[in-house]
């Protein structure tokens, strides 16, 4: 994928929720397209934040993020979607009273005429949420939730997607089955930045990690080559194999 | 929009209001009679029987209708506005009268003075396109509202109780102002009476037939818009969840935008329709209003748009059909107690939604 182009650059980042105090005190990551990235590191390192970060959704003091040449620092949301840049939340990520259908229209709200036709699509990945599309979000179970989230952020056909923790709460089949949608979500050309908990699951399915420390970018490998890390191991894997 | 409203729900919902009025009608009747009994037994049993008669619970019932229909027009917006920004607007009960005063401006035959203008206008427009103007100017006075308070406030994220503060102060001073401009005194849109036409038990006035035909339009309207256009379930996912919706794409606040709009036309067309209802308006019908509006909405469920509605009815009717039994002064009162007896069974209200939580 090296040869691959850049297509999300985050360049020192400096960023926080309130006036004075910095969570992330310059993060950098460069991704390229097709690429499957998983930030690990321990509570409280900024994962979270970082992503919000290239979402817009915490406010970006100094550094930049650009998709595809373009700055996009600081956009708001509905410019960034349409833009091709895809956010699911770790929480309160459906609609709750609004049907499936209706949880997927509003994905493709800015581009309702397509709508059909991503349903279609939607429909190959994920067939159990048109069977049953008109049931109401809310009564769905957390894993249930996952997938129409993941499946509203996918109706605008983004470049980029980025999940914040996918597996948090689910059970351990629930995780296996949700860190396997996101590799076939990748493989359908998608890029993928999705923040992670469960490091060691993350990064067996993961092009490539980055680690986060203290509000910056530690350092980067494949998944495979972070997974051997000794260092890696110690402070976020416990024991070898386990 | 019945198939979406989960069925069980309503049924439920239907349920505990059979069961509190139920409750409601053996205390008053038992509480009444007990009463009435340590005096003298006979009269007592006498009095109950001609007071239960048909005609006037009937009479009441559908006078109750009548005033609920009109309610739910005020607070479904009311409710909008509850529901996708999480603000009790407080001057709500101000949009009512305001629209009422810009109808009877538009259309009386006196002259009318503009606040701060030494000179007075006679319009003297028919009731109907001054009627619709009226609704134009408040639903343009909904989006300056917007415009120029709430959606700064919530630019500069003013937490909900100071913008809960800032919409009661706006309601003094609109109040007031209404006050100021059109006088302490009620004022009528027309001055032709609408006699009454005996239907069975029921008699009624063809006005107030033609304002619940278009009460009952403008309430479709509004389900309409939310179960079947793209912005109405657009308006949905906001009220759900403003933060997914921005993340989906939606324009959180342009939707808001137009539901102040929305809101405003509706609490204007409520108002006017009341005017003629109950023949005329105070400077502070719409003020004494919004606590039966508050009520209505939590009873239905709190920034569900289809519970303002229930909600609405059932304060209503309770009202009206208290004063069968009960004296007219109270008839407010005993609307508010339902919505205590309600909320203890269904503390989310009637249509509500008990989530699950994460």
């Amino acid at each position: 994928m090296t040869d691959h182009p850049v297509i999300l650059d985050a360049d020192d980042l400096i960023a926080g929720y309130l006036p004075g105090i910095n969570i992330l005190n310059g993060c950098s990551m460069e991704v390229r397209e097709g690429e499957l990235i998983g930030i690990i590191g321990p509570n409280g390192a900024g994962k979270s934040t970082f992503l919000k970060a290239l979402f817009g959704l915490v406010p970006v003091r100094d550094g930049s993020v650009t998709l595809a040449g373009e700055d996009i620092t600081n956009l708001r949301a509905d410019q960034l979607v349409k833009r091709g840049v895809g956010f699911v939340p770790q929480t309160n990520n459906v609609f709750p009273s609004l049907t499936i259908e209706e949880n997927l229209e509003m994905g493709a709200y800015q581009a309702h005429k397509s709508f059909k036709k991503q349903m279609t699509k939607i429909g190959d990945l994920f067939p159990v949420l048109v069977e049953r599309k008109n049931q109401r979000a809310g009564s769905l179970s957390g894993g249930e939730r996952q997938m129409v989230a993941m499946a509203r952020a996918l109706m605008m056909d983004p470049q980029v997607l980025l999940l914040d923790e996918p597996s948090a709460g689910l059970s351990p089949v629930r995780q296996d089955e949700t860190f396997v949608r996101t590799r076939d979500i990748n493989r359908t050309g998608v890029t993928v930045i999705m923040v992670e908990q469960n490091a060691r699951r993350c990064l067996q399915i993961c092009d490539r990690g980055y680690v986060l420390d203290q509000g910056t970018s530690a350092y980067t490998a494949t998944g495979q080559e972070l997974l051997k890390d000794p260092k890696v191991i110690e402070l976020y894997l416990g024991t070898l194999g386990a | 929009m019945l198939a979406t409203l989960d069925r069980r729900t309503l049924l439920k919902a239907a349920l505990v209001f059979v069961i509190a009025a139920i409750g409601f009608v053996a205390v008053v009747t038992l509480g009444g009679g007990a009463e009435a009994a340590s005096a003298d037994p006979e009269v007592a049993t006498t009095a109950a029987t001609t007071a239960a008669g048909g005609n006037i619970l009937l009479q009441n019932l559908f006078n109750g209708v009548v005033f609920g229909l009109l309610l739910a027009l005020a607070s479904v917006g009311l409710s909008l506005i509850y529901g996708t920004t999480g603000l009790s607007n407080f001057a709500h009960g101000e949009m009512v009268t305001f629209g009422a005063m810009i109808t009877f401006f538009l259309a009386t035959q006196q002259p009318v003075s503009l606040p701060l203008l030494p000179f007075s206008f006679t319009v003297g427009l028919p009731l109907i396109p001054a009627a619709l103007i009226g609704i134009s100017i408040s639903a343009g006075f909904g989006w300056l509202q917007d415009k120029v308070i709430w959606s700064q406030l919530r630019r500069r994220r003013v937490a909900m109780v100071q913008q809960m503060i800032v919409s009661i102060g706006l309601s003094l001073a609109l109040v007031n102002l209404i006050q100021w401009w059109i006088g302490g005194r009620p004022v009528r849109l027309t001055t032709s009476i609408d006699p009454r036409n005996q239907y069975g038990p029921i008699s009624v006035g063809n006005v107030t037939l033609m304002s619940m035909a278009i009460a009952i339009v403008a309430l479709l309207g509004v389900a309409y818009f939310l179960q079947r256009t793209r912005l109405g379930r657009a308006t949905r996912a906001v009220s759900d969840n403003p933060a997914l919706a921005s993340a989906s794409g939606i324009k959180v606040d342009s939707i808001i935008r137009i539901v102040w709009v929305m809101a405003a036309g509706l609490a204007a067309l409520g108002g006017i329709l009341l005017a003629l209802y109950q023949q005329g308006i105070g400077f502070d019908d719409g003020t004494q209003l919004l606590l039966l509006m508050f009520a209505a909405v939590t009873l239905g469920g709190l920034g569900h748009p289809y519970g303002a509605l229930v909600g609405s009815l059932i304060i209503g009717i309770v009202a009206e059909v208290s004063t069968v039994w009960l004296p007219p002064d109270l008839k407010f009162a005993t609307a508010l107690g339902i919505l205590i007896v309600v909320l203890l069974f269904r503390p989310q209200g009637i249509l509500g939604k008990s989530e699950r939580v994460g």
